[in-house]
């Protein structure tokens, strides 16, 4: 190994993060609620546009202070919002380069663009007009699990097509798991399933077994009749409007596995995360997408050895530090065996698996962050452990 | 209306417990189950504990873990093949009726029958205990849930479906049945997504007013002396763009018990009662005993107990 092969472990990670947010024209940014996707999409949106991208940040459901000091409280504006002055106003105050790209964010407004996606799918306005009334689509609409997770594809989609920007990073909307979004597209595609689509429509299929008989008439008795009409009405919409619904969805899943999209998983350093992880990462491999980055946010242990005052780890918060530390730290060491360590050398760093994920943490802070100030601190705070668990600033 | 205590949600039939992700609503929702089924004297309550699709359970059966304690990880396939079972009553249709493939398409891919099935099996299993807690999945969905008994309500014009769908809905109102414990963290964002839970949950249930619960509460610490040392006259004024990124654990410990404080105003402005659980936490304790010291702490501030509730 050569002098200059060693290089510092952070700078090494950094380095690595850097190549991630070149390389990529897309990242998704997953992970469970309350993890702090928002914050980590927003820092690297920064770090992006310092770097020289031109980025968009779109969040579904940021924190309202967050929002409003993005400049994005009027929710629902739709469009990208050009935030580089802002950010260069801080960058400015706090002494250091300006930005070398450009910083944009965009909240879509959900409700607005499936309605909208309906307008654009449906043929006629007539059908359009059927389906928005139909009581099956009202609900469809609001509450669908995996419609929120549809929309931010969708949007996805649209914005690659404009070719607008180098870098998206899509914060996914909250849901109870990081892989809701990768499934929501399968579960509506169930949905609009053409074969049940096609039997509910077509009138020549109707000739009916006598399963399919009995069924029917347990159906009509369960639900008391008025369902049966709501549903064959409802059906025959979607079948004028499935196969182009299906169209995007495929190239949306198309996208997701080129080379231009890397995926971000964030969670808390915690032991269960492993299992997570795990998870998630089996589940990208089998449908040929790729894990850049498991961020774990909210780390404490790289404040360690800094000192304190005498009494401080004799008092409950001084012990409950401690403990959160410890128990960081082993997580921290069970991660590394998972995700790709590598620092040793530049030429091997190069080299990572792609299967395997660069694993960063992102400290604890000690305030919500809810301005441009604040996320320049966290995208300049990306850590990467050493292989027994250790982080330092 | 204001907000029932925890004690007074918990004498009801079926509690729901529910907040942002993340807020620790399944070690809650389990604790409280424990500690209702824990021995009192002459007080014996058989309780159900349900989780929602927890892929860390085996899906599907009631299964007994103590004397009066019992566990149910709830599976949607499950509850609808059981409901359309108990409805058609003779056993031949019913497996046709499920294994039919259109109708498979439509209980799996319809939207809301998932969350209705759901729903449905909790009400009907308060029919065996005497207190069903259910571990209802974070606001969105678990709102979706209760949205789904309403949809249905409107969609069906008859039929057992729609009647059920009716009376789930009246015992989801009724102050005497049911009760909902919204749980958050001393953060910004569960802690003002509760106050929208509120608003909804009130939305659909005007008559049933939900308690509130924030969890993990940072140890109270003392910061004068610490702080009285490390605070030179001017060091504020030189100072007006901090990093957000703590510089020791002592100073995360000051900002965080400060932060917390800033945060809870969130709801003491709008006069929101709400009870407090301490941040329990030992990395070298097993989930069993996070259970235990957590069931503990909820009797000492007097859940359980109508005496220890009137003290505070």
């Amino acid at each position: 190994m050569t002098p200059q092969d060693k290089v510092d472990l952070s700078d090494l990670s950094a380095l690595q993060l850097d190549a991630i947010i070149k390389k990529r024209k897309v990242l998704v940014v997953a992970g469970t609620g309350g993890v702090g996707k928002t914050t980590v999409s927003s820092a690297l949106g920064i770090r992006a546009a310092i770097s020289g991208r031109k980025v968009v940040v779109v969040t579904i459901d940021p924190a309202k202070r967050l929002a409003t000091s993005l400049g994005l409280e009027s929710l629902g504006l739709d469009t990208p919002q050009d935030l580089t002055d802002a950010l260069n106003l801080h960058l400015k105050q706090q002494g250091k380069p300006l930005c070398l790209g450009q910083f944009s964010a965009l909240i879509p407004d959900t409700k607005k663009t499936f309605e909208s996606f309906v307008a654009a799918l449906a043929p006629t306005a007539e059908i359009q007009e059927q389906v928005v009334r139909n009581p099956i689509y009202q609900i469809f609409a609001k509450e669908f699990a995996g419609t929120n997770e549809y929309m931010a594809l969708k949007k996805l989609h649209a914005l690659v097509r404009r070719a607008e920007f180098d870098l998206i990073i899509l914060d996914t909307p909250p849901s109870r798991n990081a892989l809701s979004f990768l499934e929501a597209p399968t579960l509506l595609s169930r949905f609009f399933e053409e074969r049940f689509v096609r039997w509910l429509v077509v009138p020549a299929n109707r000739i009916l077994s006598i399963g399919m008989k009995k069924s029917l008439s347990v159906l009509e008795k369960l639900t008391g009749g008025g369902f049966m009409t709501h549903l064959v009405d409802f059906a025959t919409t979607l079948f004028e409007v499935q196969t182009r619904f299906t169209e995007t969805l495929s190239e949306v899943t198309e996208l997701l596995k080129s080379e231009d999209v890397g995926f971000c998983l964030v969670s808390g350093p915690t032991p269960d995360t492993l299992s997570e992880l795990e998870v998630f990462s089996k589940t990208l491999t089998a449908k040929e997408m790729r894990f850049d980055v498991a961020l774990i946010n909210r780390c404490l242990s790289y404040l360690k050895s800094q000192p304190v005052s005498p009494s401080f780890f004799a008092s409950p918060a001084g012990q409950l530090t401690l403990q959160i530390c410890a128990r960081e730290t082993q997580a921290l060491r069970a991660f590394n065996s998972f995700a790709s360590f590598s620092g040793v050398s530049r030429q091997t760093a190069e080299k990572r698996s792609s299967e395997k994920p660069l694993l960063l943490t992102l400290p604890e802070l000690s305030r919500d962050v809810h301005s441009i100030e604040d996320l320049i601190h966290v995208a300049d705070a990306f850590i990467a452990p050493s292989a027994d668990g250790e982080i330092s600033l | 209306m204001t907000c029932p205590s925890i004690f007074e949600i918990l004498t009801r039939k079926i509690i729901f417990v529910t907040g942002k992700g993340g807020v620790g609503k399944t070690v809650l929702t389990e604790a409280i189950a424990r500690g209702l089924a824990a021995n009192r004297d002459g007080d014996e309550k058989n309780v159900l504990w349900v989780t929602i699709e927890d892929p860390a359970y085996p899906a599907g059966e009631v299964r007994a873990l103590g004397d009066r304690l019992s566990h149910l990880n709830c599976d949607a396939t499950q509850a609808f093949d059981e409901y359309v079972g108990m409805k058609i009553g003779i056993p031949t249709l019913a497996k046709i009726f499920t294994q039919n493939k259109l109708m498979k398409y439509l209980s799996q891919a319809a939207p809301g029958i998932h969350e209705l099935v759901l729903l449905g099996k909790v009400w009907f299993e308060r029919n065996h205990f005497d207190h069903v807690v259910v571990d209802m999945p974070s606001t969105g969905y678990g709102l979706a849930m209760f949205h789904s008994a309403y949809n249905f309500r409107k969609l069906f014009s008859g039929g057992p479906l729609y009647e059920d769908a009716g009376a789930m809905i009246d015992s989801f109102s009724s102050a005497r049945e049911s009760g909902v414990i919204i749980a958050a963290l001393p953060e910004e964002m569960p802690l003002r997504e509760a106050i929208e839970l509120d608003h909804f949950l009130l939305e659909l249930f005007p008559e049933n007013r939900s308690a509130f619960v924030v969890n993990r509460c940072f140890p109270e610490f003392d910061l004068t002396d610490a702080e009285l040392k490390r605070k030179s006259p001017h060091s504020e004024a030189q100072q007006p763009v901090q990093s957000p990124v703590p510089t020791s654990l002592e100073d995360y410990a000051i900002k965080r018990t400060k932060l917390e404080k800033q945060n809870l105003k969130i709801w003491a402005e709008i006069d929101l009662l709400y009870s407090s659980i301490p941040y329990l936490l030992n990395a070298t304790l097993s989930r069993d005993s996070l259970i235990t010291q957590l069931t503990a702490t909820m009797e000492t501030l007097g859940w359980f107990t109508a005496q220890t509730a009137r003290l505070k």
